[in-house]
């Protein structure tokens, strides 16, 4: 089933086009990679998924429903979460805590409640504290429950924020470059990871440099190349695909 | 209302205006080479009359002590830098603001135990009877805040295009981080820049000091039309400061002209609201696309 | 270990209270009983000003015209229309959080440095109202026999029922502050005041939450400026100044942000710098009176020095891990 129907997006920042007429659909229960080399725009279109910032012109459907214009909390409560390149941790709280602001749409508890401790809002908090458990045991970091996030090292920062995105409850998970600064062992249990979250029915659409985790994991991948797509298709297929080598020679060998 | 009545009002709102704009000018300039909005910058106002009332009664001559008066004013705005902001320039600008909002609350409340908690007054820099320009009354200390400002602003021009420090100073505002690469002694620029402020700042308050009286709580709402005037300009050149100053003065004038002295001071703040909320950039600022 | 150290924390509160409580009861210095009732009211104040800056990461430079707002409307309304007490004093709440509330809605678009100068603003534009709307205000020379706190014909007219009712209103703001921020809307707050973007991609309509904030902290100001009137019988323009603004701020700023127990404490300190003799009665009049004179310049010098050197505040101190990262955690 098509879970997000991307169509003709395009955003220019002053004269410079960083998305031009990109389309691209995501089914439900995949892994879609998008990649290209640096400045091809890739960030850009997270952000004009998950309303950052608005397009110029195009669409983006989730489950048929047009989400352009949306402001990003609005998107997160539709069921788009994401991570961001520069991580944005809430660095004085606990993982516990991140991830309990990570469930933010998903609890009720407003101030009144919250100030007066009222019965239900102590069952709320528990069944919340249980899934943010579960949630941080999931990808990995159950070891720094109460650990300020400042003080957890770097993988483990990223995982963290993956728990975070995913106690939105999403439909759809946007990971920007989450392997960026993990070393080998820590990429090869990132790509069990991103598995486990997709048994899980997450859809997930994941921006990446390193090739091998892409090749691994991603279903289909769709490549940019100074803001247009170039190629879409399956890895074995991207791997041949004559413009894209030829995007990536332009830069770096190293990618292919 | 007959015009001469008029043309009075407007040269009222002039003469306050032309005060307003000096203060800011102060902001403008800190403004530009730190990004902090100095909330210290009305007390170097007050500072510069009290000090120069100070001065006189101690005897000196009234040009000595006027600008001792100003230069005194500039040794406590760079003291105050280099012991207050300095240690912690890194920080937000909740840190900066918390420093700065700190450092007005100790200068007003030292200046009422050094010069105590009375209205002190300065004499005029120019004796002499009022000036009458088509019916309507110029005192001659009027002129003295129009040229001074007329000085400050050409001055300052003159500063930030023609100078190699005026170009560090852009860059600093633009980013201290490539300044610093580029080899510009960004400490220096951000003293300097304080020292400036403070300087204009005291010149104001002492050019004013023979027109109103002066005590030592003046700076809190000095500062705020200071910074409205800013604002309505648009922070960052200091044409745009002196328009701003103009047009807050005139506004003000008009408004005791034409509905009531009592409500003069509100108007300049819902004046600074209003602009704040619709158009933050100010009159002549450029909208700046924010960055996510 | 978390457990001792969390009975530890509760045994020396539930002490704190009972000493509070028990204040009235060890003495009938009707001055002294005064003076620790304005500590109350100023921490009422303080515990709204340490969700919105110490916690949310937004600044208040107006929340004095706040606690102006529910004196006057609360005075007001019991002196010219005798209007029931509690009623009087829900409306003072009622008109801070809904100013606080029109003030919010476009200032908090505004970055840092800019809200600062709008609230500022906003707290010069009440303090000539406060002077200029002489009908309602009572102008320059402000309005008097205002009358106690009373319930039908239940008056608390003596100091320490005063004292224990502020007090009272005190705790429970504390309790609910210290409530909310360990749940939903609090840990979203201090997501805010730890990276706003993060905050967004949470979910968290911040716009909202800082309207919220600032309006909720606002009605506490409100609050806590009705039961002032009513606890000393008469009001006047110059005591909702910028400078008690300012005041509250360093309460918070030297206390420590992100805590409540820190800010606490520093407006018992703070308040009670502004009445020493009262505290210390060996104390001879002329330190005293040094001291007074001097309140505002140590106020100001102790914020200075604490975020300068002791970037968290004093809470920083006392917490073992981490010195917090203090104000500086905010966005940009």
């Amino acid at each position: 089933m098509r879970l997000l129907a991307v169509c003709d997006l395009s955003k220019r920042f002053g004269g410079l086009a960083a998305v031009d007429g990109v389309s691209f659909d995501v089914h439900e229960g995949t892994i879609k990679a998008v990649i290209g080399p640096n400045g091809a725009g890739k960030s850009t279109l997270f952000n004009l998924i998950t309303g950052f910032d608005r397009p110029d012109v195009g669409s983006v459907d989730l489950l048929g429903c047009n989400i352009v214009g949306m402001n990003p909390h609005k998107v997160v409560r539709a069921g788009i979460s994401r991570t961001f390149q520069n991580t944005q941790l809430f660095e004085e709280l606990t993982a516990l805590d991140n991830v309990l602001v990570g469930m933010h749409t998903q609890l009720r508890t407003g101030f009144l409640g919250g100030a007066l401790r009222l019965p239900w809002t102590l069952t709320e908090e528990r069944r919340a504290r249980e899934r943010a458990s579960y949630l941080l045991r999931l990808v990995g970091v159950e070891q720094y429950v109460m650990t300020p996030a400042a003080d957890i090292p770097h993988g483990m920062r990223r995982l963290l924020e993956i728990a975070r995105a995913l106690a939105a409850a999403p439909r759809l998970l946007l990971l920007d470059e989450p392997a960026a600064g993990l070393n080998n062992r820590e990429t090869q249990s990132l790509a069990r990871t991103l598995y486990r979250i997709r048994d899980e029915g997450v859809t997930i659409v994941v921006v990446e440099h390193d090739m091998g985790l892409v090749m691994e994991v991603s279903e289909e991948i769709v490549v940019l190349d100074r803001g247009r797509k170039i190629a879409e298709g399956p890895p074995l297929l991207i791997q041949k695909d004559a413009a894209v080598i030829e995007a990536y020679l332009g830069e770096e060998g190293e990618y292919v | 209302m007959d015009s001469a009545a008029l043309l009075q009002f407007a040269i009222a709102g002039l003469k306050n205006g032309a005060i307003y704009a000096l203060v800011a000018l102060g902001f403008t300039l800190v403004f530009g080479s730190t990004g902090i909005i100095n909330f210290a910058q009305g007390e170097f106002f007050m500072l510069g009359g009290m000090l120069a009332v100070f001065f006189v009664r101690l005897g000196l001559p009234l040009p000595i002590a006027v600008i001792a008066g100003v230069l005194a004013t500039a040794g406590i705005g760079l003291a105050f830098e280099r012991l207050a902001l300095r240690p912690r320039r890194d920080s937000g600008p909740l840190v900066l603001i918390i420093i700065t909002i700190g450092g007005s609350m100790v200068m007003k409340s030292l200046s009422r135990h050094v010069f105590g908690g009375s209205e002190l007054s300065l004499p005029a820099f120019s004796e002499g009877p009022s000036i009458v320009v088509a019916g309507a009354a110029i005192e001659r200390q009027a002129f003295w805040v129009w040229g001074l400002t007329i000085i400050a602003v050409v001055g300052l021009t003159w500063l930030y295009s023609k100078t190699k420090f005026g170009r560090s100073m852009r860059a600093c505002s633009l980013s201290h981080e490539a300044s610093r690469l580029m080899g510009i002694d960004t400490a220096r620029i951000v003293m300097v820049s304080f020292g400036l402020a403070a300087v204009l700042g005291g010149i104001a308050g002492v050019v004013v000091a023979p027109l109103t009286q002066t005590s030592f709580d003046v700076g809190a709402r000095i500062g705020v039309k200071g910074f409205a005037a800013a604002i309505l300009g648009g922070l960052g050149n200091p044409i745009a400061a002196v328009v701003g100053g103009l047009t807050l003065g005139l506004v003000e004038s008009m408004s005791i002209a034409f509905i009531s002295s009592t409500y003069k001071d509100v108007i300049a703040l819902v004046l600074l609201l209003l602009v704040l909320f619709v158009r933050p950039e100010g009159i002549l600022g450029r909208a700046t696309r924010e960055k996510v | 270990m978390r457990w001792t150290r969390r009975r530890l924390g509760i045994t020396l509160l539930g002490v704190m209270g009972i000493a509070i409580a028990a204040v009235p009861f060890l003495t009938d210095d009707r001055y002294l009983l005064k003076v620790l009732t304005f500590v109350g009211v100023n921490a009422i104040v303080v515990a709204g000003l340490a969700l919105l800056f110490g916690y949310a990461g937004q600044i208040s430079l107006g929340h004095a015209a706040f606690f102006g707002l529910g004196a006057y409307m609360s005075a007001y309304l019991t002196t010219t229309h005798q209007t029931p007490w509690l009623l009087a004093v829900l409306a003072g709440t009622g008109i801070a959080a809904a100013g606080g509330l029109l003030l919010a809605l476009p200032s908090l678009r505004l970055k840092g440095h800019y809200l600062a100068m709008a609230t500022l603003g906003f707290n010069e534009i009440m303090s000539v109202l406060f002077v200029e709307l002489r009908g309602i205000t009572g102008g320059n020379n402000g309005l008097s026999g205002i009358p106690f706190p009373s319930i039908g014909s239940f008056v608390i007219d003596t100091p320490a029922g005063i004292y224990l009712l502020v007090w009272g209103v005190a705790a429970l703001a504390f309790l609910g502050a210290a409530n909310l921020v360990r749940t939903r809307p609090g840990r979203a707050m201090r997501a805010l005041h730890g990276s706003e973007l993060g905050a967004v991609a949470s979910g968290v309509d911040t716009t909202r939450l800082k309207v919220q904030v600032f309006a909720l902290s606002a009605a506490l100001a409100g609050l806590a400026g009705a039961l002032y009137a009513h606890a000393v019988g008469f009001i006047s323009p110059t005591q909702f100044s910028l400078e008690f603004s300012i005041l509250l701020v360093a309460m918070v700023v030297v206390g420590g942000t992100g805590s409540l127990v820190g800010p606490f404490f520093a407006a018992v300190v703070l308040t009670l710098l502004q009445y020493v003799h009262a505290l210390i009665p060996g104390l001879g009049n002329d330190v005293a009176s040094v001291i007074q004179d001097w309140e505002v310049d140590i106020s100001g010098m102790v914020m200075i020095l604490t975020v300068i050197f002791l970037p968290g505040g004093f809470a920083a101190l006392v917490r073992r891990k981490r010195i917090g990262v203090a104000v500086d955690g905010e966005t940009v």
